[in-house]
């Protein structure tokens, strides 16, 4: 904790020497000069709206809206039509996030187009520095072939910002659960070269020592169990990322030429298993990432080429060496095995090395016709030791993945016309050599060393009939890999499953979209997509409640069907209400089992899958109320799901079975800015009401929490 | 003589309704005054949705309560009936009169509990003391109705740890660590090992084995029966197996299926597995005989060729016996299970028969699908092609007659017999 007090006092005092420093950067860069026209509006299309109005089925969410608050990009994303993100507790916790009702492993993550595991394992949407994030574009079902990969419902690519001017931007923010958040980015160039330095550094802690509502506490004096109220009391996640990236732009050899180094360091402490009953009280789970990279682009007259090769040292450890048993008052009695899989004490380390390569070519046929290359090569080691547990038998697992992908692309008619054609072939070589857990993990019944090959394709089509109203639609067959942690599992409480086939998916969107404006005060959008998603040996996660694991299976077929329907209103760029909603429906298509006899659960509704979901938000902008050029966002949000069965809904009389009951939450922030928003401070408060919400059978979420952040920007 | 036809009148009508209420349920009332028959009980019928369950797989599982197994019941499904039990109970589980008892999921009390009405009742738990056991992984046996003891491997398994509770309230009588060291070479006990009770000499068996260290730890010693003073819980003696053997079931007692049995007259049977050297297993059943604290060598009950799984004691010197020929295949889900009597005494096995043939070989390998109750054993089948079905065995005919199906779809976990609560 002292060192989580350091790190918040150095953020601090940074937080008063930035002006200083960037008034330093006013003077060597000047600003343009500007021209004000009275009268004249100029509306123009902003990237994440031009990226919205392309062949594919994208949300794009553009994260200034919420840079000044505490929240991150998971919970930004959270709020996109057809998109959730299930979380077992608070920051930090695992989630799993589902676009168009695929789940989250289906889903890929992407860096400006690289997969995020370059970063570390343990990078993700919660905890990358939010100011250095522009836009999040939310791919559904169809992907396209430049982010070279092999998702099959859906990618995230988190495009960053690009400036050509030094600046820094350095937050700090606090609230409920002894949660700290500290961000810092920047760019500065190395005297009057074109060298530019840029800096990245994130820090995230919290306590997490939110309230847990009717757990069972035993009662010595009436001898019984009984329900009570108490604190979470060993969740505390700390997480550290830094990156320095530096290069050039624009120089007689390359159009941009960065390296990079990166280094990430979580730590966390484990509270339960997959289910709130299963307390621990001393497992912790640590991991550190280094990384390098370099990245290079430039364009040979038609040719436009650009190449990154990244290697990630990946190592994580799961310590579990107490043998005992936790309750939920902290008290704990001597256990016959380790807290997390009741077996022998255990310091178990992941070794994961990450190498990629992403190289690819554009070439302008015509005008309009454009044709474009793409390879990626995905080499991910697994070696597993370890330190105390003599029977654990180490293995070394290597999966590698190549990807080439080719597309074609044409617009017509001054791009009211838009298709793009593509193609995609996988290559997956497997090594695997982990024996034991056989039972378990399908270790006798799998080769270990195995090589398959598989195609995918697709198209997507956009045409404007008038400019309220377009239509698109788009369709691939995709393959998905399994990743490491459902293959492989993660140490702790995913079960590895080496039987695991690939995920195959036909996916079919169709949707129309436009935007109206009535005069200068009134701006209507909306958007409606239809989708269809026919997958084989679809890869599911079940909860094993007897064991509190989790492990991944292959569904047989899988027939997905759904609509999301998304409405926006702007009045005067001052008010802003959004709503958006999600139906979604997965079914269980196989009528038959391999032993040939008919599969009970066939056209039942897959369990433990939240299918219909809403949001809402309204924000309300004050500008210019001092003569400080300020601002004042006063916003709220709600977030309605449904509740859903974890297993089977047919099955089991309904009073006994398991469900995920509904959520109504409902969020406020009030934000304040001056200075051009040079400064910038936000309250909010998350779970207004106290509701007790679930994302998953038996892991309660926070309860109300309030935040505050402060953020500096300079330009 | 007409006082006479007074009394006649209504005993004429009583037996007439007696005689209806036997043909409604005869299983239950066909021979009145015999003891060990049970009246009033119900089938909870344990099944797995889709794929067959057993060794931590992660199936869903479905209880429902059955009043009769009998052919002329309509067929049996889940659809919106039955108890979903997975967040709360283990399958492997302790069952006795109306009660299951066991270490539940959450894996830090014993509780007692009964299936009524679609849900799961708690009727008694208590939080553990000293030792502590894990959901699945412990052995047990019942000194007398109201007294339960259970053991287990302890964390690091270099200890045998024991607990006796009153299965009343599930209160901790008492619990210790059970005095056998470490035979020399061995790193660890087996997990739970097996325990019973034989009242005829007032004894606990309990049946272990130590092994090397590692989850391919190798067995150091033969199969060893400690005979232990269920008072006092001290061991009177321990001493290895004449054959170098152990036990069928290493792992969850008989929680699941039951490998050992005990006669009327207190022979004691437990089935074990030897590696030969033609590098296949083989089953045995030895016997400690009545009286005797030591396995009789020479005796072997297990004529059949394959791997004992199950036995259930039908009484007379018989065990009805679930079995595996390795011929057929060895995994869960192969067609290689059948079901055989053995004659203890005679030391024959003869193939359990419906129609002239024999039964079905069935798949599902850890599951308890034999149930005995009144003079028959209800046994389940989960046979290729076809829907999973129960047969009866009535042990005075030896004849199997065919009782409720199952729609295609569930597998059989668990058939028990439960006492009806009376209210």
């Amino acid at each position: 904790m002292s060192r989580i007090s350091d790190l918040t006092c150095l953020l601090i005092m940074c937080l008063f020497l930035l002006p200083k420093m960037a008034a330093g950067s006013e003077n060597v860069y000047e600003k343009s000069d500007t021209l004000q026209l009275g009268g004249v509006s100029v509306y123009g299309k902003s990237k994440t709206q031009r990226v919205r109005e392309g062949v594919y089925t994208v949300n794009a969410v553009s994260v200034s809206p919420s840079v000044n608050k505490l929240t991150t990009l998971n919970d930004i994303v959270d709020r996109s039509a057809g998109v959730r993100v299930r979380r077992q507790g608070g920051v930090g916790s695992d989630y799993d996030l589902s676009i168009n009702g695929l789940s989250g492993n289906s889903i890929r993550y992407f860096l400006d187009g690289v997969p995020l595991d370059v970063k570390g394992s343990d990078v993700n949407l919660d905890n990358i520095p939010l100011n250095t994030v522009e836009r999040v574009e939310l791919y559904k079902g169809v992907i396209p072939a430049h982010l070279g990969s092999d998702a099959l419902g859906g990618a995230v690519n988190i495009v960053t910002k690009r400036r050509r001017r030094s600046f820094i931007d350095a937050s700090y923010g606090t609230g409920s659960f002894h949660t700290h958040t500290a961000d810092l980015t920047g760019q500065f160039f190395l005297g009057k070269s074109k060298i530019a330095v840029r800096p990245t550094f994130g820090l995230n802690y919290s306590k997490n020592d939110y309230k847990m509502r009717n757990v069972e506490v035993w009662d010595e004096e009436t001898e019984r169990y009984i329900l009570t109220d108490r604190n979470r009391f060993h969740d505390s996640y700390l997480s550290l990322i830094g990156q320095i990236e530096a290069g050039v732009n624009d120089v007689s050899w390359a159009d941009a030429f960065f390296v990079s180094g990166s280094f990430s360091k979580i730590d966390k402490q484990l509270q339960t298993g997959a289910m709130q009953n299963k307390v621990y009280g001393n497992a912790m789970r640590h991991s550190r990432a280094w990384s390098v990279a370099a990245r290079y682009s430039r364009q040979w007259g038609p040719v436009g080429t650009r190449v990154m090769l990244s290697h990630t040292h990946d190592r994580s450890e799961t310590v579990d060496t107490a043998f005992r048993k936790y309750s939920w008052d902290g008290t704990w009695l001597p256990a016959t095995g380790n807290e997390i899989n009741n077996k022998a004490r255990s310091i178990r380390i992941y070794e994961r090395p990450l190498t990629v390569l992403n190289a690819g070519a554009d070439y302008a046929l015509a005008s309009g016709h454009t044709l474009a290359f793409n390879y990626m090569l995905n080499r991910r080691g697994n070696k597993r030791s370890d330190e105390t547990d003599k029977t654990f038998e180490p293995s070394n697992d290597v999966l590698t993945k190549h990807i080439v992908a080719l597309t074609y692309s044409q617009s017509f008619f001054q791009e009211r016309l838009q298709n793009s054609f593509f193609v995609k072939n996988y290559i997956n070589s497997a090594s695997i050599r982990q024996k034991d857990n056989f039972t378990v993990t399908g270790a006798d019944k799998i080769s270990a060393d195995a090589t398959k090959l598989y195609w995918g394709g697709g198209l997507g089509t956009r045409y404007t009939v008038v400019n309220p109203l377009s239509v698109k639609a788009s369709f691939e067959h995709s393959v998905r890999l399994p990743l490491s942690r459902e293959l492989l599992g993660n140490g702790t409480t995913v079960y590895p499953n080496l039987t695991l086939s690939p995920e195959e998916s036909n996916n079919v969107n169709v949707g129309f979209f436009g935007t109206w404006r009535t005069g200068t005060d009134h701006l209507f959008s909306y958007e409606a997509d239809g989708y269809l998603r026919f997958v084989d040996n679809y890869i599911r996660a079940r909860v094993s409640e007897r064991e509190g694991m989790m492990q991944y299976f292959n569904e047989p077929a899988i027939h997905i069907k759904g609509v999301d329907l998304e409405l926006r209103y702007s009045w005067r760029n001052s008010l802003t209400v959004e709503l958006n909603g999600t139906y979604c429906d997965a079914r269980n298509r196989k009528k038959f089992k391999s032993d040939g006899n008919p599969s009970a659960t066939y056209n039942n509704k897959v369990p433990n899958r939240p299918w219909l979901y809403a949001n809402a938000g309204v924000t309300y902008r004050f500008r210019d109320i001092t003569n400080l050029s300020d601002r004042l966002s006063i916003g709220a949000s709600y977030r309605y799901i449904h509740w859903y069965y974890l297993n089977w809904e047919a099955y089991g009389a309904l009073s006994s079975k398991a469900r995920i009951p509904s959520q109504n939450i409902v969020d406020l922030s009030v934000t304040y800015s001056w200075m051009e928003e040079r400064y910038n401070i936000s309250l909010t408060c998350d779970n207004l009401f106290d509701r007790l919400a679930y994302d998953n059978y038996m892991l309660q979420k926070p309860g109300r929490a309030i935040y505050a952040k402060l953020r500096l920007y300079l330009e | 003589m007409k006082k006479f036809r007074f009394l006649y009148l209504p005993l004429l009508a009583l037996m007439t309704a007696f005689s209806f209420a036997s043909c409604s349920d005869d299983n239950k009332n066909d021979i009145p005054d015999d003891p060990t028959l049970i009246e009033d009980y119900h089938f909870d019928l344990w099944v797995a949705l889709d794929r067959h369950g057993g060794m931590a797989r992660d199936v869903q599982t479905l209880v429902r309560s059955l009043g009769s197994l009998d052919a002329d019941q309509p067929e049996i499904n889940f659809e919106g009936k039955g108890t979903e039990v997975n967040a709360i109970l283990s399958l492997e589980t302790i069952y006795k009169g109306a009660y299951y008892y066991q270490v539940p999921v959450s894996g830090d009390r014993f509780a007692k509990y009964r299936i009524e009405n679609n849900r799961i009742i708690t009727v008694a738990e208590r939080r553990f003391k000293t030792n502590t056991f894990s959901t699945r992984k412990y052995t047990h046996a019942w000194i007398d109705d109201n007294t339960l003891v259970i053991m287990a491997a302890s964390g690091d398994a270099k200890s045998i740890i024991w607990t006796k509770l009153n299965a009343e309230d599930m209160s901790i009588i008492d619990e210790g660590t059970l005095d056998i060291a470490m035979p020399e070479g061995g790193e660890m006990f087996t997990t739970s090992g097996i325990l019973n009770y034989r009242k005829q000499d007032n004894k606990l068996f309990y049946f272990y084995y130590a092994k090397s260290g590692g989850k391919r730890g190798k067995r150091v010693i033969p199969m060893t029966t400690a005979v232990i003073n269920p008072a006092t819980m001290t061991v009177e003696s321990n001493k290895p197996c004449f054959l170098d053997c152990e036990m069928v079931g290493t792992a969850y007692g008989e929680l699941l299926q039951t490998t050992t049995l005990i006669t009327d007259n207190g022979d004691l049977y437990i089935a074990c597995v030897t590696d030969d050297s033609d590098g296949k297993e083989h089953s045995h059943l030895l016997r400690i005989p009545a009286g005797s604290t030591d396995f009789e060598e020479g005796y072997d009950g297990c004529t059949i060729s394959g791997k004992l799984i199950s036995l259930l004691y039908i009484g007379g010197k018989e065990a009805l016996a679930y079995a595996r020929d390795d011929e057929m295949g060895t995994s869960i889900d192969d067609f290689s299970h059948y079901y055989t009597v053995l004659d203890l005494n005679a030391k024959t096995s003869s193939r359990v028969m419906f129609e002239g043939k024999p039964l079905d070989y069935s798949g599902g390998r850890f599951s308890s699908r034999m149930a005995y109750v009144n003079h028959k054993a209800y046994i389940g089948v989960d046979a290729k092609d076809t829907n999973p079905q129960i047969y009866i065995y009535d042990v005075a005919t030896k004849t199997t007659i065919k009782g409720a199906s199952m729609a295609s779809g569930y597998y059989f976990e668990q058939i028990r017999v439960v006492e009806d609560v009376k209210q």
